[in-house]
């Protein structure tokens, strides 16, 4: 079995358990690094590949140039497991397989790919939302900061305006602080003469 | 240009749509930019993928709800064969033309030494190259962007016009196309056929020279359409119609040769291409140069979109494109069997149902000849096609 991946925690994540239910892993490569080569010298009976990986094409391109290649690659799709199939696609996963392999032992391989895949993602959502609230968080500071020194009201004072702005657009707390920063930082003159 | 109001509603207004990094995304890129999705009711996300074959399985997996595709990868994908198989259709072409074929230095003066010259043609070069193989135990090795893409399709057909056989006398590999550039200096291939800007970007480097353009091989020659599955259509006929007409207006718009300067300058930008402006300039203006150092020739046709009925897809293309999909997988589909699924899969029927609405001429047949106008030409009173030549030697 061949990997490839460019994320290489991530790779390293799947190759792992690959490993532990007894596949045999015989490279884990990053895209555009020779695929062809390594396909021809290795002759894996599955690749799995990362959905952004540009070199799909070329691995698609084996299974019609067989002559080229002792192993000729299949989709999984023959089995036509649309929910399967989809999973995969948005977990950001796919797979070759080689005709005389079993669909059922490749289908564990994917299912494994496919939950480290998710499980990073997940990971990547979770950071991703964690960076979000302490940016809103920071925008609310210095929103709260501006009124009090602009409006002289109090911090309280302060943050309730923020809240019902927000609630009255219909926005986030971000978002609408985002706004007041942008009005009083460009008009700090006509704020204050307020 | 449409009555927008008439228009049935849009079953689904947000829209993610589905470019590679190529010049002739411009229509997908520019509908944006000029607002022509929010003129019929649509909000469009747009993504960039690295492979046809991401474009295809985000397709099926209602990832994407459409898609720039290469002009053979609907029938092949009906097929199902080298990838997932699924319905996919087109109601629109979207460009004519925009390839050409590229070898390295070297190789582009072996050519020259055995008598070629890009500037006398396709046949020149495509001859001269057969007299380079001749002359001695050449390996070769060629890439195309895809299996199934009129790149494949016009790299074997210029081999064959100088008589160089595709499968025994060259081997053929498929490579991403921002891999082409970078393969090509390190020697991995000799040469390649590939859409813009892969090619000038080659030129401009000085790492290859180019040996003909797509037109060239066949003229005005269905390059991308616009994919959706079938059962996507079926779900949303309303907004198929709204995002084929936004692009018909975009078309149009680049038809005007005036246009073309703000288009290299938007589609360089880094959520678009990422691109420099340098490299994207030659397809885009028609001022296109063969070699780095030598004078810009002027083809105004090497990306065609708008003009001569660029939009319809005529299944007279579709079945010449299916033909050649089938040698290609070295077996001769039965000639009903063909017609059959080119109808299923180029709806020229979408086609003439956006045109309407546009109040533009269009077409009344689905079938034109190839292979028979070296001049553009009227199909039907007010109906002009470009010409449509196949190299021949």
């Amino acid at each position: 079995m061949i990997l490839v991946d460019d994320d290489r925690s991530r790779a390293t994540s799947v190759e792992s358990k690959l490993r532990d239910v007894g596949f045999d892993v015989l490279s884990v490569i990053p895209t555009a690094s020779g695929l062809l080569y390594q396909m021809a010298q290795q002759e894996p009976d599955v690749v799995i590949i990362a959905l952004d990986s540009p070199d799909r094409d070329v691995l698609e391109s084996l299974s019609i140039a067989s002559s080229h290649n002792p192993r000729p690659v299949v989709m999984f799709s023959e089995s036509g497991d649309q929910g399967f199939i989809t999973d995969a696609i948005r977990a950001g996963v796919t797979a070759y397989q080689a005709q005389d392999i079993s669909a059922e032992r490749v289908r564990a391989a994917i299912d494994i790919a496919v939950a480290q895949f998710s499980a990073f993602n997940n990971l990547r959502e979770e950071l991703d939302e964690t960076r979000r609230q302490l940016e809103e968080r920071k925008l609310v500071e210095k929103a709260k900061g501006l009124l009090m020194s602009v409006h002289k009201v109090d911090e309280e004072e302060a943050f309730s305006t923020l809240r019902k702005l927000a609630m009255d657009k219909n926005r986030t707390l971000g978002e609408v602080a985002k706004e007041v920063i942008d009005i009083l930082e460009r008009n700090p003159i006509k704020g204050q003469s307020r | 240009m449409s009555d927008v109001q008439r228009l049935s509603p849009a079953e689904k207004q947000h829209l993610s749509l589905g470019f590679l990094k190529l010049t002739d995304s411009a229509p997908l890129i520019m509908a944006q930019e000029l607002g022509y999705y929010e003129k019929y009711g649509l909000s469009v996300d747009l993504q960039r993928e690295v492979s046809w074959a991401n474009v295809r399985d985000k397709l099926v997996a209602g990832v994407l709800d459409a898609a720039q595709m290469l002009s053979p990868l609907p029938l092949a994908t009906s097929l199902g064969v080298g990838g997932m198989r699924a319905e996919v259709i087109t109601g629109l072409a979207l460009s004519l033309n925009g390839n050409a074929i590229t070898v390295g230095q070297r190789l582009a003066n072996e050519i020259v030494e055995h008598g070629g010259d890009p500037a006398a043609g396709a046949c020149s070069t495509a001859t001269a190259f057969k007299h380079y193989l001749d002359a001695g135990d050449r390996q070769i090795t060629l890439a195309s962007a895809h299996t199934f893409s009129c790149h494949t399709l016009l790299l074997r057909n210029w081999l064959r016009a100088g008589g160089i056989d595709p499968e025994r006398d060259v081997h053929i590999i498929v490579l991403p196309p921002e891999q082409m550039v970078d393969s090509l200096a390190r020697g991995i291939i000799d040469g390649f056929c590939v859409g813009e800007p892969w090619n000038s970007m080659a030129v401009q480097y000085g790492i290859g020279a180019v040996q003909a353009t797509g037109y060239q091989i066949w003229n005005n020659g269905v390059e991308k359409v616009l994919g959706v599955t079938e059962s996507w259509h079926q779900n949303h006929p309303g907004t198929h119609l709204r995002l084929r007409l936004a692009l018909m207006e975009t078309c149009a718009w680049l038809a005007h040769p005036f246009n073309r300067e703000q288009t290299v300058s938007l589609l360089s930008e880094p959520q678009y291409l990422d691109l420099a402006p340098e490299v994207l300039r030659p397809a885009l203006t028609g001022q296109f140069a063969f070699s780095k150092g030598e004078a810009e020739v002027d083809l105004p046709h090497f990306h065609v979109f708008g003009r001569f009925q660029a939009g319809f897809p005529w299944r007279s293309d579709g079945e010449w494109l299916l033909n050649q999909v089938g040698e290609l997988m070295g077996k001769t589909l039965p000639p009903e069997d063909v017609k059959a699924l080119v109808q299923r899969t180029f709806r020229t029927d979408l086609y003439r149902e956006a045109a309407r609405h546009l109040s533009l001429p269009c077409p009344s047949q689905d079938y034109k000849p190839i292979g028979e106008h070296s001049e553009a030409w009227e199909i039907e009173p007010g109906i002009e096609l470009g010409p449509d030549l196949m190299l021949a030697c």
